[in-house]
């Protein structure tokens, strides 16, 4: 309990620049203990209001590109609404329990891909110039656009500015642990000449957050299975649950793989969505399992703020959360985290925070209902694959890496719709260049071709 | 903090203790209880504060036969039966003869002190039936000489839709009352609308109906759900500014506590106030006593008339404790909101 709480921050809606006080207000906890800030939220009608005014002022023009290297630049070195860079950094840190090294990353990450809008829109887009006065227009599939984030990572938030980019009007629902991240986005956004009137910041209630979803023409969902459920079957709406990443290992478990493997679960302290759940091999299971324990029982259990610290921290809340769900699943599975001398899953920090231990977990066989599960920390569940289990265990991963020669397996994998995105080799899940999408083409979600032919 | 002493209503609660336990006059309900209650309501109540001693009967109102509710001195008087909206499980029921108009002469008289015409055409977008509301909106309309109009709304249904989470079907029905509405606004002159804060919000959404409304209505009552304070500016500020909002807390067994006036120096938009004769809210702690001014508290019900007596109700809502103002006895309820016990949601998944 070494750190002293500095007063907590107060943040509030804002529709078409303007800040709107709301009476509801919700407290948003610290990792550390109390309360970090003081959030406004609204309600169903400031939605609404908010949703009339942005509607009113969509033209679906897109504003200059220049605005969006600026923001990136602001976003990364200006104060903001009174929020240095370094202010901005220590509230997510504190309010996500992402390290300091990855709220770094992620600032880097985030204002690349603002930096790098230009290049992914040509990059996903095909030729549209047919001579003859034959052209293909990419134009906006509607005027507004909600996007319902979640707190896990901050770089996320490229979707709804990416929406800005193409000529949308946005409103965002920040996650309930990450407003930071979305009110500097957009205060950098209008800093650098984006229309005030194209967006609105609102904090609200899940409800709320659906009411947005099924009112915008286009919009984009951010959560767990129960977050993004109802949303499946709906056109209009992106919708990015749980990942569900998986490997397959068809090699043997030497310490470079062994290492990839730990490192493909724990970056970000296991956040991301692209972080590493499954391992599928053809080799020992139990040896793939200890030794991917051991690997991981070596990162340290540090705060958050430290410069070496990797992983994930969490509120006392969270924490025993965690560890109810955890011990559920280590009862009933192989332990291998325990073995390698890591049998907490939760430990109290001296700072006040708490920190989730990696956990390996193997299971006997590919089908076993834990194989997929995720959880917001280094969590893995290793399970043995035979030939006759097919392309079956490797179904529903948002990306799959294979560690194998088997190109009949490779091409089934690649032809599986149920997998986003495939990685061959000792490449971590998240590697990607502009024109390779995250999941489907994103910028075609945005955009739709409209002809258009002249004549003189 | 104590109740407030009111020596008023002592000698009322005395009275009908005599009246609801006597044998010729008391119900069948209350007289069967007599035995198992270990005091004697004549003799050993001798006011306000010993109605805690009473157990909370409401949940038996679900099954006992309406019939047995009705006091034996009334036994000549027409009874009809209305219903609790049923939001737990079987609805809770009560017995009415003449309470009811009475309570709506006081509560319209109230109404017309914050600005809800006194005459004029009334539209009630809420539920009729069981439901006692749709019985006091049109008593309410009467009283002033306006017409009643209304549409049949079944709020169970939606309910039930939304506990199986049929939410486009539930959205689906919602935007059919709507049309309704619209239709009746569309033609017909209308002075007060009467609806709940969801149904509010959903007339908001929908720029016709809302033009109905806003250029039309006069004043707009809210009742049967709570509602958030933000909500509340949002309807008086930006979608309603020149109609009176006014709120309605209320439920079949309490009977109706109107929005009292506003004073200088309120702290809250909306003060609920109960029918001082025979109604008291306490707002209480986890132990049963009364909170502080300016505490939150979940809310007892009091409720002695000569029709039904209902004491040491415990209700599902919670309220800010606001102090009575000159001339009042009883205090005021402010931000009522559904009691829930934390729901921590457990964090299944990673996400994105």
């Amino acid at each position: 309990m070494s750190t002293v709480a500095p007063p907590a921050v107060v943040l509030d809606p804002r529709v078409r620049g303007r800040l709107v006080a709301s009476s509801d207000r919700t407290r948003l906890p610290s990792v550390l203990g109390g309360d970090l800030a003081d959030v406004g939220t609204a309600p169903r009608l400031l939605a609404v209001a908010a949703l009339n005014e942005i509607r009113a002022h969509a033209d679906g023009r897109p504003p200059a590109s220049e605005v969006f290297t600026e923001a990136a630049r602001l976003f990364a070195t200006a104060t903001l609404d009174g929020e240095t860079p370094r202010e901005y950094a220590r509230r997510v840190c504190h309010a996500t329990g992402l390290t300091a090294t990855a709220v770094e990353q992620a600032v880097t990450d985030l204002t690349g891909e603002l930096r790098a809008l230009p290049a992914t829109t040509a990059a996903e887009l095909p030729a549209t110039g047919f001579g003859d006065g034959f052209d293909t227009r990419w134009v906006p599939r509607g005027r507004t656009f909600a996007a319902v984030m979640a707190s896990n990572h901050p770089v996320p938030n490229i979707s709804w500015a990416q929406a800005l980019f193409h000529g949308y009007s946005v409103l965002v629902k920040p996650g309930s642990r990450d407003p930071f991240t979305p009110a500097r986005l957009l205060a950098a956004l209008t800093a650098a000449g984006l229309p005030p009137d194209r967006a609105a910041f609102l904090p609200c209630s899940r409800e709320v957050g659906a009411y947005l979803l099924r009112e915008a023409d286009r919009g984009i969902v951010y959560g767990g299975d129960s977050a993004v459920a109802t949303w499946h079957q709906r056109e209009s709406v992106a919708v990015r649950g749980p990942g569900r990443t998986k490997a397959f290992l068809d090699r043997a478990p030497d310490d470079a793989v062994i290492d990839h493997l730990a490192l493909s679960a724990s970056f970000d302290g296991g956040t991301r969505c692209t972080n590493l759940s499954a391992v599928l091999t053809t080799g020992p299971v139990e040896e793939v399992a200890d030794r991917l324990a051991e690997r991981l029982a070596r990162l340290p259990s540090l705060p958050a703020t430290d410069e070496a610290a990797t992983l994930l921290v969490v509120n006392r809340a969270r924490a025993d959360g965690l560890r109810e769900q955890v011990a559920a699943l280590r009862a009933s599975l192989t332990d291998h985290s325990a073995r390698a001398g890591d049998p907490e899953t939760v430990v109290e920090l001296p700072d006040g925070s708490f920190l989730p231990r990696p956990v390996v977990l193997s299971a006997d066989r590919a089908d076993h209902p834990a194989v997929g599960t995720e959880l917001p920390f280094p969590f893995v569940v290793v399970a043995p694959w035979a030939e006759a289990d097919g392309v079956e265990p490797l179904r529903d991963s948002l990306v799959l890496n294979l560690l194998t020669d088997r190109e009949e397996l490779v091409e089934a994998a690649v032809r599986e719709p149920s997998v986003r995105k495939v990685t061959r080799g000792p490449v971590l899940p998240w590697t990607a260049t502009p024109g390779i999408p995250h999941d489907d083409n994103y910028t075609q979600f945005l955009l739709e071709p409209k002809g258009v032919v002249a004549r003189r | 903090m104590s109740l407030i002493d009111d020596p008023e209503f002592d000698s009322h609660v005395v009275k009908l203790m005599a009246w609801h336990f006597g044998a010729e006059t008391g119900s069948p309900f209350w007289l069967g209880k007599l035995a198992g209650l270990g005091f004697d309501p004549v003799t050993d109540v001798r006011g306000l504060a010993d109605l805690t001693r009473f157990p909370d009967v409401s949940a038996e109102l679900r099954s006992v036969p309406a019939q047995d509710l009705i006091p034996r001195g009334l036994s000549d008087r027409p009874f009809r039966v209305y219903d609790s909206g049923g939001t737990t499980g079987s609805p809770k029921r009560i017995v009415d003869s003449g309470y009811r108009s009475l309570v709506t002469e006081w509560a319209r008289e109230r109404l017309i002190a914050n600005g809800v015409p006194a005459d004029g055409n009334w539209l009630h977008l809420g539920p009729g039936g069981p439901h006692v509301i749709g019985f006091d909106t049109a008593r309410y309309a009467a009283l002033g000489g306006g017409v009643f109009y209304t549409v049949d709304l079944d709020p169970r249904w939606v309910k039930r839709l939304l506990s199986q989470g049929r939410g486009e079907e539930s959205e689906a029905y919602v935007q059919h009352l709507l049309d309704q509405a619209e239709t009746i606004l569309e033609s017909q002159e209308i002075a007060v609308l009467n609806t709940t804060p969801p149904l509010l919000e959903a007339i908001c959404a929908r720029p016709r109906l809302y033009e109905l409304v806003r250029s039309g209505v006069r004043a707009i009552i809210w009742a049967g759900t709570s509602i958030s304070r933000e909500t509340l500016t949002q309807l008086d500020d930006v979608f309603f500014p020149a109609a009176s909002v006014v709120g309605v807390y209320g439920n079949s067994l309490m009977g109706v506590a109107p929005q009292r006036s506003g004073r200088p120096g309120d702290a809250h938009r909306c003060v609920f106030e109960p029918y001082p004769e025979t109604t008291r809210l306490h707002l209480v702690d986890e132990d049963g006593t009364p909170v502080a001014y300016g505490e939150r508290g979940r809310v007892r019900l009091h409720l002695v008339s000569e029709e039904m007596f209902l004491p040491n109700v415990l209700e599902r809502d919670t309220a800010i404790r606001v102090e009575p103002g000159e001339g009042s006895t009883v205090d005021g309820l402010a931000d009522v909101q559904t009691y829930r016990s934390l729901d921590d949601v457990a964090i299944i998944e990673g996400v994105y």
